[in-house]
C-alpha cells in the first residue's frame, strides 16, 4: 500500500518535472520558468452535529435547550437522557479573514410514528475572524416539546452558510 | 493527467488535514478563490474541492444577499429582488451546476458574465453558494439511535460556502471613511466595533489594521472586510479576546488598505481613542 502511494506521488512528480522543463525546451538559451497561482480558499468542515440525544415526554408542553457551548438544560416535566452536544463546524482560510456565519433560525422536525417539533437555532457569533489555525463556530438551539409528544425518531434539516463578503 | 491531478489533490488534502480537524465529514468542501471581480468581458475559474471522506454532491447557484448595517448579509428571495440585482443573476454565466465529487477531487467551474448593450454603469453583485444536496448528507441522519422510549432527535445540516461574484460596469469610484471606535461587552465576550461609511458608485473592500502609536506589532488585523453599495455605512463588529479588548482601549490608529493582491493602497486611516 506504501509502495503504490510512493509510486504514484514519483509519477506526479515526474510528471510536474517534465511540465517544467517544456517551456525550456522551447527556448534553449533562456533559463525555465515556472509559474503557480495560489488561490486563497475556504474550507467548511462539521465536527460536530447538533445532539439533543433522548427526550422522554412529559404531561406538559416544555422545551430542552442546548446552548452553542454544548450545555443542556432539560424543562420541567421533561426527562433528557444520552449526550448532547452542540453543532460544530471549523472554517479555515486566510490568516485574518473575516467571514461571516449565517443559517437559518429555527428548524422543524417531523417524526416517523408522525408528529412534529419546532426548534430555534442560535449561532455563537454572526461572524469570525481567521487565525493562524482557522476559527469555528457553534450552533445551539432550543427544542419545544409539546405534551405528550409521539414517540419516535425526529429529523429535520437546516441550511448554515459561511460567506465572504 | 488525471492520475497527475489526483496526486495533487491529495498532497492538497494533507496540506489541509495538517492544519484542520482530522475527522472529515460528508459535504465538507473548499472553495478558491473567496472573492471573484469580473470587468465585463473576461471569465475566471472557481475551484471546488470535497475535502470530506465520502463521495459527495455539490449544487452550485447564485443567490442575492444584502448587506445589513451591522455588516451580516441577509439573503434576499428571488420575487423580492431589485431589477439591478436581477440584472446581475442574468449577466453571471456558470457552468457546472451540480457536481458529484469523490473525496479530494478538485473540480473546476467556469464563471463568465454577459452584459448585455445599454446596461447602466454600476456594480452588479450575486453570492456564488456551494453545498452538498441533502441527498449526500441525508446518510448521517441514519445514525441517530433508534429510542426504546421517548424521543430520539437528528437534525441535520445542510451547510455551504458563498463568495460574492462582482461584476463591474463602466468606470466606477468609491470612497469610504472611517468613523466611531469603541469596545462592547457582549454576553459571548468583547467585541471592538468601528464605524465604515462609504461614497460613491462601487463597494469597497480591504484589510483592518489597528496599531498603538509607538508599538510595532498591530493590535488587532482583520481581513476581507467589505462595504456593499446598498448601505452607505455599516457598523465593523469583530470578536476579540479579553486581553485584547484591554489593549485596545485608549489611542489607536485604525488603517483601511486596499487588498494586498491590488498593491494595499490606503483608502481612510483615522486616529482615534477607544473608549
Amino acid at each position: 500500500m506504501r509502495k503504490f502511494g510512493m509510486k504514484r506521488a514519483l509519477l506526479g512528480a515526474a510528471i510536474a518535472a517534465l511540465a517544467m522543463n517544456a517551456p525550456a525546451a522551447h527556448a534553449a538559451t533562456a533559463t525555465g520558468t515556472a509559474t503557480a497561482k495560489i488561490l486563497r480558499q475556504i474550507t467548511l468542515t462539521k465536527t460536530s452535529d447538533l445532539q439533543y440525544a433522548t427526550i422522554i415526554s412529559g404531561a406538559t408542553a416544555s422545551t430542552v435547550a442546548v446552548s452553542t457551548a454544548g450545555g443542556v438544560t432539560c424543562g420541567a416535566g421533561l426527562t433528557c437522557t444520552g449526550t448532547t452536544a452542540a453543532g460544530s463546524f471549523d472554517v479555515a482560510g486566510t490568516s485574518g479573514a473575516v467571514v461571516l456565519v449565517g443559517g437559518d433560525s429555527s428548524v422543524t422536525l417531523n417524526g416517523s410514528l408522525g408528529g412534529s417539533m419546532t426548534s430555534t437555532l442560535t449561532y455563537s457569533a454572526p461572524n469570525i475572524t481567521l487565525g493562524a489555525t482557522g476559527g469555528s463556530f457553534q450552533i445551539g438551539g432550543t427544542l419545544s416539546v409539546g405534551a405528550n409528544q409521539a414517540s419516535g425518531d425526529y429529523s429535520g434539516t437546516f441550511n448554515v452558510t459561511a460567506n465572504y463578503q | 493527467m488525471f492520475r497527475f491531478l489526483k496526486a495533487l489533490g491529495l498532497s492538497t488534502a494533507a496540506a489541509l488535514g495538517a492544519a484542520a480537524a482530522p475527522a472529515h465529514a460528508a459535504g465538507d468542501l473548499l472553495v478558491a478563490p473567496t472573492r471573484v471581480i469580473l470587468d465585463g468581458s473576461r471569465g475566471t475559474e472557481v475551484v471546488l474541492n470535497n475535502i470530506g471522506s465520502e463521495p459527495a454532491t455539490y449544487r452550485i447557484s447564485l443567490e442575492i444577499k444584502r448587506m445589513t448595517a451591522v455588516g451580516g448579509l441577509d439573503e434576499i428571495a428571488e420575487e423580492n429582488i431589485t431589477p439591478a440585482e436581477r440584472a446581475a443573476l442574468d449577466m453571471i454565466v456558470f457552468s457546472p451546476r451540480r457536481v458529484t465529487l469523490p473525496p479530494n477531487q478538485p473540480q473546476v467551474v467556469r464563471v463568465g458574465v454577459r452584459v448585455p448593450e445599454g446596461t447602466p454603469a454600476g456594480e452588479y453583485r450575486a453570492h456564488m453558494l456551494f453545498r452538498a444536496v441533502p441527498d449526500a448528507v441525508a446518510t448521517n441522519a441514519a445514525e441517530a439511535k433508534p429510542a426504546s422510549t421517548g424521543v430520539s432527535i437528528a437534525l441535520t445540516p445542510i451547510y455551504g460556502i458563498t463568495i460574492p461574484v462582482i461584476v463591474r460596469v463602466g468606470d466606477l469610484g468609491a470612497e469610504a471613511a472611517i468613523g466611531d471606535a469603541w469596545v462592547s461587552e457582549g454576553a459571548e465576550g468583547p467585541a471592538f466595533n468601528f464605524d465604515l461609511s462609504r461614497t460613491g458608485g462601487r463597494s469597497v473592500y480591504g484589510d483592518i489594521e489597528v496599531t498603538r502609536p509607538g508599538v510595532a506589532e498591530p493590535l488587532l488585523v482583520a481581513r476581507g472586510i467589505a462595504v456593499y453599495p446598498e448601505v452607505a455605512a455599516r457598523t465593523v463588529s469583530l470578536r476579540v479576546p479579553d486581553d485584547v479588548a484591554a489593549k485596545l482601549k485608549g489611542p489607536v490608529r485604525i488603517r483601511y488598505s486596499e487588498d494586498r493582491e491590488i498593491g494595499g493602497g490606503t483608502i481612510d486611516e483615522a486616529e482615534r481613542i477607544v473608549k
